[in-house]
């Protein structure tokens, strides 16, 4: 656990420095965020619609925080290094992810107050629920992003690769996720029906983490 | 020997499927409900079961691979997920003839219809992936990790009808079911077809495979010719 | 029968024989390409034996 904490703290450790990744999410959410008020009119109840934007902004702005993930430890080496390690596979991946979940939980944050303004939403009336939604579509992006960039680190198209491969994967979790924050916004909160989707996020995030940490060796091995 | 075999399950499968269609088109009464459009069931149902079965083998043929890192086991994958593919786009363009006819609307997203979307997505980006990977053995362990990532998505597809009461149709097979809920006459007309479809399939596959290997043969040439 | 019903179905079947016809021209194609390209191959390096 100490080792997969460690590679965690370092990962944050030298975006936080840089702010690069982070900079570049945030502003970008923030210019999809304004071309899409201009292009919908939102003149009418745009609390329809919010849910769905928000988590598509989400999913472009984590995209690149998630691209950085191991192409940064490609110069220099730095990913044969730390194969080589007496680190074991799982702890690495482990720890980039729960390193990439804190960077978008950091995006998110700076996105959601201002998504609020833009759009009239109040998420503040089901703070618990949006707090649960977040999180556990963050971890399955967070899970699924992670392991693709580990895949494609050493392709030829990684940046081509990396979006074709992880946002068909990431449909389901973006699909419940705004369904969830639909319902919330529009009023009665989480109902009976929307309780598959809850249910839909949690197995998501099970099966696939464990999935990625027992094929995450495969992957590192050059 | 090898294609002998081949041709023959292809022509047996081919007047099996043409006796089939004789059997879909003229001597099956119409269905209460629906009208003559039905009949498309024969070949959307068949051709997503196939398509699934051809996914589980490609995905057992991956964790092959990784266990014994034979590069055969890697041919069977991509040959059995290409075929995979193309039942896929099969099943899912009468589906949406279908229903065009009955809902009216060529596709919603309900929980089924995206997963199936899903499976056709990830298994495209699979064969993308391999054609952007030159070294063999690197594109077998990546791809094969791919695989088993898109097979949940299989998995989940085929549970989908029971997880979610969605606009899509329920399961009507009786072994999945339990009992007869629809006429005896068609569930057996369908397994007809399951078993044409999967034996084309299988001559699909095998000529695909046959692809894979003439081109590690070409490859081998290759680096032969490059050596005089 | 409604009208519409029996073209769509029929639409339907086209498109599932439709399908399977382009992927199969289209494996033959390839085979028939890799086959050629085989066989030049081979050729090409019996030419450059004889001659080394």
């Amino acid at each position: 656990m100490g080792q997969v904490l460690t590679i965690a703290w370092k990962d944050l450790r030298s975006e936080l420095r840089t702010k690069e990744s982070i900079n570049a999410a945030a502003a970008f959410s923030m210019v999809i965020l304004v071309l899409f008020s201009f292009v919908l009119d939102i003149a009418g109840d745009s609390r329809e619609f919010a849910g769905g934007l928000l988590w598509l902004v989400f999913a472009f702005a984590g995209a690149l925080v998630l691209n950085r993930s191991f192409a940064r430890e490609q110069p220099n080496d730095c990913l044969d290094a730390l194969v080589a390690s007496p680190l074991p596979g799982w702890a690495l991946f482990l720890g980039k992810a729960i390193a990439n979940f804190a960077l978008l939980a950091i995006v998110e944050a700076v996105a959601l107050p201002v998504f609020g303004i833009l759009f009239n939403a109040n998420w503040l009336r089901f703070p618990g629920w949006i707090a649960l939604t977040c999180a556990l579509a963050t971890w399955g992006m967070t899970v699924i992003g992670t392991m693709f960039s580990a895949l494609t680190v050493n392709l030829r198209l990684r940046e081509l690769m990396l979006p074709v491969l992880v946002y068909p994967m990431l449909i389901p979790v973006l699909m419940a996720a705004m369904k969830l924050t639909t319902s919330m916004l529009t009023g009665e909160g989480v109902t009976a029906d929307d309780w598959v989707w809850v249910k839909l996020l949690i197995g998501f995030d099970i099966i696939f983490t464990s999935l990625s940490l027992a094929l995450i060796d495969v992957i590192l091995v050059s | 020997m090898r294609n002998k075999i081949l041709v023959a399950v292809a022509l047996l499968s081919g007047l099996y499927l043409i006796r089939n269609l004789y059997y879909i088109l003229l001597v099956l009464p119409d269905e209460a409900a629906q009208g003559a459009i039905y009949r498309i069931l024969y070949f959307h149902l068949p051709g997503w079961i196939t398509s699934f079965t051809a996914y589980f083998c490609a995905a057992v043929a991956s964790i092959w691979y990784l266990v014994k890192r034979d590069q055969r086991a890697d041919e069977f994958a991509v040959a059995f997920t290409e075929v995979g593919v193309i039942f896929t786009m099969l099943g899912l363009a009468t589906g949406m003839v279908w229903a065009r006819i009955i809902w009216g609307v060529w596709w919603v997203w309900d929980p089924r219809l995206t997963w199936a979307f899903v499976c056709w997505l990830t298994y495209m980006g699979y064969l993308m992936l391999r054609g952007t990977i030159d070294e063999p053995g690197q594109r077998a362990r990546i791809a094969s990790v791919v695989s088993l990532f898109a097979f949940v998505s299989v998995v989940i597809t085929y549970k989908s009808i029971d997880w979610w009461r969605t606009q899509h149709p329920g399961a009507v097979l009786s072994f999945r079911t339990g009992e007869q809920r629809i006429d005896p006459a068609m569930e057996n007309m369908l397994f007809h077809n399951m078993v044409a479809l999967v034996a084309f399939a299988g001559v699909l596959m095998m000529l695909r495979l046959g692809q894979e290997r003439m081109q590690r043969e070409l490859d081998a040439l290759r680096r032969q010719a490059h050596s005089l | 029968m409604d009208e519409r019903n029996f073209q769509y179905m029929f639409y339907g079947f086209a498109a599932a024989w439709c399908l399977l016809a382009v992927y199969l021209v289209t494996l033959v194609g390839r085979e028939s390409k890799l086959r050629k390209e085989v066989d030049n191959l081979k050729r090409m390096i019996e030419e450059r034996e004889k001659k080394g």
